[in-house]
């Protein structure tokens, strides 16, 4: 049956600027927001965007973002003819086949699964963005403007256009340069890494690109330049919602303390749901001496304690005399009586044990940071973690 | 060994003490503790014992049970064989146009199910029973026991009117006591029993000969009269049905203790339901939250103590919320008091609105309603 588009998400990046929380998991699956994990935006984006058939590429770790995924149907993924395929490395007869080695080489070695569909046009995603986009409307602009390729752009400042991929613009509005992380920006188009691609074109391009030993095979760096660089046209196309990279885990943090805004971003928007597949738990309980102050707080969670401005994972538990403030606990983590947790992201499963001191307000000086837990460890009873400190295994402290 | 029990469950009681709670639904449906129905309490504990061939008796006001149940698959009862089947009345006669008058007309009603039910041994259960039964636990004894039928009891005391099953030396069933309240002899029944499914169908048969309707009083009593072997098997964890509004409310406020969550949602005997994909629970800067039991996608500004917040509730700043159980999609507006009341779904309270029930008596706000 021929699409008229079908979606490749790229996850099987380690996000090693993670560090700890994605020792065990690849980054699209790391939590995120209370209820979700990352990747459940561009599986949602997709699915309310109308389109029914998504490879996930997985590489590093996929064990947990396997069964998470599962047969879609938690973002109604399961459809007859398409749905949601798991699509890690594999080898062929002979030589063929090996470990993807970069983002234009995962869909290469891929387009056998692509070629099943017969699409007119393929939407590539990353696994480890924030957003509400409607694919629909980009595919839109790609077909009015008979583009090879659309790229979703973002409007930034021009200081923050330094660590972007730009996109500069000829005077028909098409894209006639792009540059990587430019010193002197000429324009302040940021490539979100979203694109629309005219299948027949990429599939062209894909091949000549593996056959170029000099290619490191990636998006960004390599198809891009070389369609361009054929005269072929590339359309911007201008987002202006809710985008965040979350890369680091700075950018974990601060994108989960604006899931606190809704005027940032509206989750509670039944016309364009995020959905998860979540544990089934009891509603949260807040107990009799328990204080919530401006958090997000989801089912499972017990809270005795005091949680401001924070957000909180299914099972939760917070105890009597325990204070959470600015942080992020993941899925059962647990933090104990007259523990403090400020500043900090407490990875799935971590014990916070009695009256240990995890994070500490920004007093200014340039090594603050959010302090992180890893999953699955525990923090001894009265251990103190400094602001920045990432912990691994528990042992360190 | 659990390949050969099939399970029962009846949700077609309706009954009247609810009063608007049942309006448009039976008591197996009602909604319960935040996100779940009552139903859901014999459908987990027969998932958990890995029973997932089940017939559902319903028969007036199902709409929202089948909504709610669907192809059971949050049940893991959605089977290309076997699996969760609705069972409307299609056994009754046509001139049959009031409800059940009990539980063994109920059964007779869906005979020619039960007939062709292939397991040796069917459980019946209550379909608003709050109670998170071991099932397996409950075969294991009854298996051991070498009993025609086991009946699942509790050594509690339950609220409102039950039945009292008095064992003998033998430890079997000998006699029983009918529609007691408070402490009494022996166990009380939840109303759940093991029984080989061809005694059982030779008792509903004994009863449509006769004319007999009810479950207690007639099929056991001929079965124990007949010499049957009943053993008993005790539930030891929370346990009520809800048959009256008053009960309800009491039975949910008591999910409010830790101890009785701790008996009705252990880890390990997960109480499933059908999920709504929902975001998390918003506090708001002025949010004051006490003992309350708070579901996901609400957006609480306002105060709550002692209350029970279904998914999708908006609790406005200002609002004080005591003793409350408010139930799906429902807003309170500013300043609005609530006071021992039981909002139904999609209700909505304006601002200044003031409401008090009593423990005894709360308020029900039926479904939708504006005040």
């Amino acid at each position: 049956m021929k699409k008229s588009c079908i979606a490749m998400l790229l996850a099987g990046g380690q996000g090693s600027r993670l560090y700890a929380l994605t020792q065990n998991v690849a980054k699209p699956s790391v939590p995120f927001g209370g209820k979700y994990r990352i990747i459940d935006f561009p599986l949602s984006n997709c699915a309310n965007s109308g389109i029914d058939t998504v490879g996930v590429l997985t590489q590093y770790r996929p064990l947990q973002l396997n069964s998470y995924i599962g047969t879609g149907q938690p973002w109604d993924l399961d459809v007859t003819d398409g749905g949601v395929y798991i699509l890690p490395p594999y080898l062929g007869p002979g030589e063929q086949g090996s470990w993807f080695t970069g983002t234009a080489n995962a869909i290469y070695q891929n387009m056998a699964f692509i070629e099943s569909f017969d699409p007119e046009n393929v939407l590539i995603l990353s696994g480890d963005h924030i957003y509400k986009m409607d694919y629909a409307k980009m595919l839109q602009e790609h077909l009015e403007h008979d583009a090879a390729c659309t790229i979703a752009v973002l409007q930034v400042s021009m200081e923050e256009a330094t660590r972007f991929g730009i996109l500069n613009l000829g005077e028909d509005g098409f894209v006639n340069q792009f540059e990587e992380k430019p010193a002197h920006p000429k324009s302040d188009l940021a490539s979100m890494g979203i694109y629309i691609f005219n299948w027949p074109k990429l599939r062209k391009y894909l091949i000549e690109d593996e056959n170029d030993p000099e290619s490191s095979k990636d998006f960004g760096k390599n198809i891009i330049p070389k369609m361009l660089g054929a005269g072929e046209k590339l359309w911007p196309y201008r987002f202006d919602g809710y985008w965040r990279d979350v890369g680091t885990i700075t950018s974990l943090w601060d994108a989960n303390m604006d899931m606190l805004s809704t005027t940032l971003i509206n989750l509670y928007d039944p016309a364009w749901p995020i959905n998860s597949r979540s544990p089934v738990c009891p509603p949260h309980y807040v107990g009799e001496k328990a204080e919530v102050i401006h958090s997000i707080v989801t089912e499972g969670c017990e809270i005795d304690g005091h949680v401001e401005n924070s957000v909180l994972a299914p099972s939760v538990r917070v105890a009597e005399g325990a204070r959470v403030v600015y942080s992020v606990l993941m899925p059962g983590a647990v933090v104990e009586k007259g523990a403090v947790v400020e500043y900090a992201i407490i990875g799935e499963n971590t014990v916070v044990e009695a009256n240990a001191h995890i994070g500490a307000a920004p007093d200014g000086s340039a090594d603050w940071g959010v302090a992180t837990c890893g999953p699955d460890i525990r923090i001894r009873s009265g251990a103190q973690v400094p602001a920045a400190a990432m912990v691994y295994t528990g042992e360190e402290v | 060994m659990m390949r050969n029990y099939h399970g029962i469950i009846f949700a077609y009681h309706s009954h009247p003490e609810l009063r608007e709670l049942a309006a448009a639904r039976t008591a197996a449906s009602l909604p319960f503790c935040g996100r779940y129905r009552l139903i859901d309490f014999p459908l987990s504990s027969l998932r958990n014992a890995g029973i997932l061939n089940v017939g559902v008796i319903m028969q007036r006001d199902y709409q929202s049970l089948l909504d709610h149940i669907s192809s059971g698959k949050a049940w893991d009862m959605s089977r290309k064989s076997g699996g969760l089947r609705m069972l409307p009345p299609f056994g009754l006669p046509e001139y049959h146009t009031g409800d059940y008058n009990g539980t063994v007309e109920a059964l007779n009603a869906v005979s020619t199910y039960i007939q062709s039910i292939e397991e040796d041994w069917v459980i019946l259960l209550l379909g608003n029973l709050c109670a998170n039964i071991d099932l397996q636990a409950a075969i294991r004894q009854h298996e051991r026991s070498g009993a025609e039928a086991t009946a699942i009891c509790t050594d509690h005391t339950p609220v409102g009117e039950h039945h009292r099953l008095i064992p003998g030396q033998d430890g079997l069933v000998e006699r029983l006591s009918l529609y007691r309240e408070g402490d009494g002899e022996g166990y009380a029944s939840l109303e759940g029993y093991i029984f080989r499914k061809d005694k059982l169908l030779e008792i509903m048969d004994r009863c449509r000969s006769e004319n007999l309707f009810l479950f207690h009083r007639n099929a056991l009593n001929l079965f124990l009269a007949d010499g049957g072997r009943m053993a008993i098997y005790v539930h030891s964890g929370y346990a009520n049905a809800i048959k009256t509004a008053e009960q309800y409310y009491q039975v949910s406020m008591d999910m409010l203790l830790p101890e009785n969550r701790r008996q009705i949602f252990p880890p390990d005997r997960p109480v499933r339901t059908k999920t709504h994909e929902e975001v998390s629970t918003y506090y708001g800067e002025e949010a004051v939250a006490r003992n309350s039991l708070i579901a996901d996608n609400c957006i609480l500004e306002g105060e709550v103590e002692n209350c029970i917040l279904f998914s999708g509730t908006r609790i406005e700043a200002g609002a004080k919320l005591r003793n409350c159980i408010i139930m799906r999609g429902c807003t309170v507006g500013r300043g609005a008091e609530l006071d021992c009341v039981i909002a139904d779904k999609y209700s909505d309270f304006a601002s200044g609105v003031r409401l008090t029930g009593n423990p005894k008596l709360p308020v029900v706000v039926p479904k939708g309603s504006k005040i």
